[in-house]
């Protein structure tokens, strides 16, 4: 195995921690409004995610630093190609960093509205964005020659990029719904059961439909460079929505959120598996594609990063597993709360 | 590419570096005070020290949180309005940025939401580690973020490929760029500075309204004492790096000393109105021998003026293809003379005001005189002008060249973005940073006068019972 194939594959386990870790967040926002009823109940949903949030969000600054340093065509080529949709996340990002210190500093019910609405909205638009964005790129970008790629925002409002969305946003709400059910108690997590069943039913609705769809719009997912293994990955996705629809009512607070997790490596290594040894295939001619090669840096900044890798990841599961067991496993509201 | 996106782009990136850098010295420097205030409170178990931390501690999270959303953009900022940039240095420039991440944002946010939320969840000790890795995280992350930009400055551990893109040939020679100890020195210590500042006028406007506040005391000694080390080693620190700056940045140099043509015996001009159309200075006041003397201490040596600098520049890059320069391409003089004469004077003032703060200290004055006090009050926000004017020196200075002597900022900018898109950008970046920092001033207002009405910063008795 090659240090190209090795980056391919550290970039996905980026995606992948930053989905499972801060997927949770954005559904947890989005859900927001309609799961808790009162300020109270806010504040303890908010709080679920209060103290780790920010950690969870550095998964998406090393991501993006990943894909900089180790395919930096990529990175030149998607940024400025989606230039306004990725400044719609940045700006969502944004309002939503600030969210939770700004609401919990103020009492009064108009500022809370507000903050609330903000954390929803900017949850709902992450997880959205991010589908629609990724689907875009497998369906083939109109990369030419120099793989640069000239088209505007509304062009990536397809059906297929939309498809796309819809996958994210209830992957993200079901992730987030099996989150409150392992952090919460009482209403909160009969509520949060419910959702979870929810979103993973329609999770699998809009993912068959998405499979179903693929053909048409992107014909490569088929024709992928693993065969008929490569077509059956996607299968891991379902099987861990089924798994959260058969375990969200049951007695169990962790097995929905496991589940959950499993079904976001499904939807992460179909993605990667799908769309092999390319990163951004390009709809123009299939010789602009960026790949793993054309578009990496040189051997050893892929080095250096492996060996930094190495050293970090573990780093960074420890400071993790440090603060979740510090906050417990059920939300418990003190006087340093948000 | 067109000339107006250009200038767009460029707006957009200064703009959103301004506004970003607003917050990060705070995090950087208030992360270390909080360090010395709670670890003074483990170690003399004096209760007035934990209110300082824990006040601090909710202005902290404020200005923490600006930093991180208005940071967020400037990673991806890159790609979006600099691809082409992006894509001829990602494999060298890309790396600190990552390692960045890996090494130091995940430790400084995922201990600050252990710090900012923990307080009855450790014991007194964790969480003073919590508060150390977080005060440490930031900096490490300023030593990566600093690693990249000083290799703009200064590049190095690299060679140019065969396809013409440079490619990294020596990670530690890539850190260890020639300009990176001291720009990482002074903009850390510039940190230190302006927050021993905030700490002092913080106090400073709470002791004028009642200065038998003994917790407020304790803040301004704490800070007080921080900064009139940090501000008179600033001023050391400063003259190193601009030695630095003689050294690899001739054209920088010329551009902060408003020094057109070569000379021996030149002055560091204290006072002008520089003038690239008629590339003079007109009313100016200068003390001879003193830029000499600065630059190579000896009042004698012979200092590289502007256009000097740029035939030096276009013969020693001769063999690289970034277009040969004039000096129609370099900015306003004036701006980065000004930038950099305003940030030392301010550097001096500071020097000044703490050395008279600690005389006022030593002698048992400082809570007792409501000028000092005031004074202190006046200059809280002071440093940051000079930090924001010090990175308008670094930056413009730099041009016309994002990567000195390597990449100019005209081919460094995205060719697929257009004129509408930026512009669409920069105006909702103009609202956004309208907003957030109107709430972050209205909070911190709040913080302050919510004190002043007396709810304490220790709710309840849970931080009594830590002691134990």
């Amino acid at each position: 195995m090659n240090l190209n194939i090795l980056w391919f594959i550290l970039v996905a386990v980026i995606i992948l921690g930053w989905s499972v870790m801060d997927g949770f967040d954005y559904g947890v926002g989005g859900l927001l409004n309609f799961i808790a009823k009162n300020d109270e109940e806010k504040r303890y949903v908010i709080n679920a995610i209060g103290p780790v949030w920010d950690g969870n969000q550095v998964w998406l600054i090393l991501g993006g630093g990943a894909v900089f340093a180790a395919f930096p065509l990529v990175y030149a080529s998607i940024f400025s190609g989606f230039y306004l949709a990725m400044m719609l996340v940045v700006w969502l990002i944004i309002f939503r960093a600030v969210s939770f210190e700004f609401r919990s500093k103020v009492e009064s019910i108009k500022w809370r509205n507000f903050w609330d609405a903000d954390i929803t909205v900017t949850g709902l638009g992450i997880a959205l964005l991010l589908g629609v964005a990724i689907a875009n790129i497998l369906m083939g970008v109109p990369l030419n020659k120099e793989h640069i790629d000239y088209q505007s925002l509304f062009s990536l409002l397809n059906v297929f990029g939309l498809a796309g969305g819809l996958i994210s946003l209830s992957m993200f709400l079901m992730h987030g719904s099996t989150y409150l059910i392992m952090k919460t108690e009482g209403e909160v997590q009969q509520r949060a059961r419910a959702f979870a069943k929810g979103f993973a039913v329609a999770f699998i609705i809009v993912t068959l439909l998405f499979l179903i769809i693929s053909p048409i719009f992107a014909p490569r997912l088929l024709g992928n460079s693993f065969g008929v293994i490569g077509d059956v990955v996607p299968a891991i996705m379902l099987i861990g929505a089924i798994g959260v629809i058969l375990t969200a009512g049951s007695s169990s607070d962790i097995k929905p959120f496991a589940y959950s997790i499993i079904a976001i490596i499904g939807a992460v290594a179909s993605l990667a598996v799908g769309i092999f040894p390319n990163i951004v295939p390009s709809s123009i001619n299939a010789k602009y594609s960026l790949n793993i090669y054309n578009s990496a840096s040189n051997h050893l900044t892929l080095l250096v990063m492996l060996i930094a890798t190495v050293i970090g990841l573990p780093l960074v599961l420890i400071y993790a597993i440090y603060a979740y067991k510090k906050f417990g496993l059920k939300v418990k509201m003190d006087d340093s709360s948000y | 590419m067109d000339s107006t996106a250009l200038l767009l782009a460029r707006i957009q990136f200064g703009m959103t570096a301004f506004f970003h850098f607003l917050y990060p010295p705070l995090t950087i420097g208030l992360g270390l005070l909080l360090v010395i205030t709670e670890g003074t409170y483990i170690f003399t178990k004096d209760q007035e020290y934990l209110r300082v931390t824990r006040f601090f501690a909710k202005l902290f999270a404020i200005n923490f949180v600006v930093g991180v959303a208005s940071g967020i953009v400037m990673e991806f900022q890159f790609g979006t309005n600099w691809a082409q940039y992006s894509s001829f240095v990602g494999a060298i420039f890309g790396s600190p940025l990552a390692i960045e991440g890996l090494f130091a944002f995940f430790m400084e946010s995922i201990f600050v939401g252990v710090m900012l939320l923990g307080w009855n969840r450790l014991s007194a000790k964790a969480h003073w580690i919590s508060t150390i890795l977080v005060a440490f995280g930031s900096t490490l992350s300023g030593v990566w973020i600093l690693v990249a930009n000083s290799w703009m400055q200064t590049p190095a551990g690299y060679k140019i490929g065969s396809n013409g893109i440079p490619k990294m040939t020596n990670f530690w020679h890539m850190v260890f760029n020639p300009y990176f100890p001291s720009e990482f020195t002074h903009v850390i210590m510039g940190a230190w500075e302006y927050s021993a500042f905030f700490m002092a006028g913080v106090a400073a406007w709470f002791l004028i309204k009642n200065n038998k506040d003994m917790v407020m005391r304790k803040a301004l000694k704490v800070a007080v004492i921080v900064g009139v080390i940090v501000a008179c080693g600033q001023i050391i620190v400063g003259d190193i790096g601009a030695r630095e700056v003689v050294k690899y940045q001739p054209t920088k140099l010329a551009m902060m000393e408003a020094l057109w043509h070569s000379q021996k015996y030149a002055p560091e001009t204290l006072f002008a109105l520089p003038n690239n159309a008629t590339e003079s200075n007109g009313p100016h006041i200068g003390i001879p021998g003193m830029l000499s003397m600065l630059s190579y201490l000896n009042p004698a040596a012979k200092v590289m003026g502007l256009n000097a600098a740029i035939r030096y520049i276009n013969k020693k890059d001769s063999k690289l293809d970034h277009t040969k320069l004039t000096l129609a391409m370099f900015p306003p003089v004036w701006i980065v003379f000004w930038s950099f004469h305003i940030m030392m004077y301010f550097g001096f003032y500071f020097a000044l005001v703490m050395l008279i703060a600690l005389y006022f200290l030593l002698k048992d004055k400082l809570f007792d005189s409501p000028k000092m006090l005031k004074l202190l009050w006046f200059s809280t926000f002071l440093p940051l002008i000079a930090i924001e004017l010090g990175w308008f020196t670094t930056e413009i200075g730099r041009q016309p060249f994002t990567v000195y002597g390597l990449l100019t900022t005209v081919d460094s900018v995205s060719k697929n973005v257009s004129v509408v898109d930026v512009g669409l950008s920069i105006t909702m970046f103009v609202l956004i940073y309208i907003t957030l920092a109107s709430f972050a001033v209205y909070l911190f207002k709040r913080e302050l006068r919510e004190r002043v009405e007396g709810k304490d910063e220790l709710a309840g008795e849970s931080a009594k019972a830590q002691i134990k």
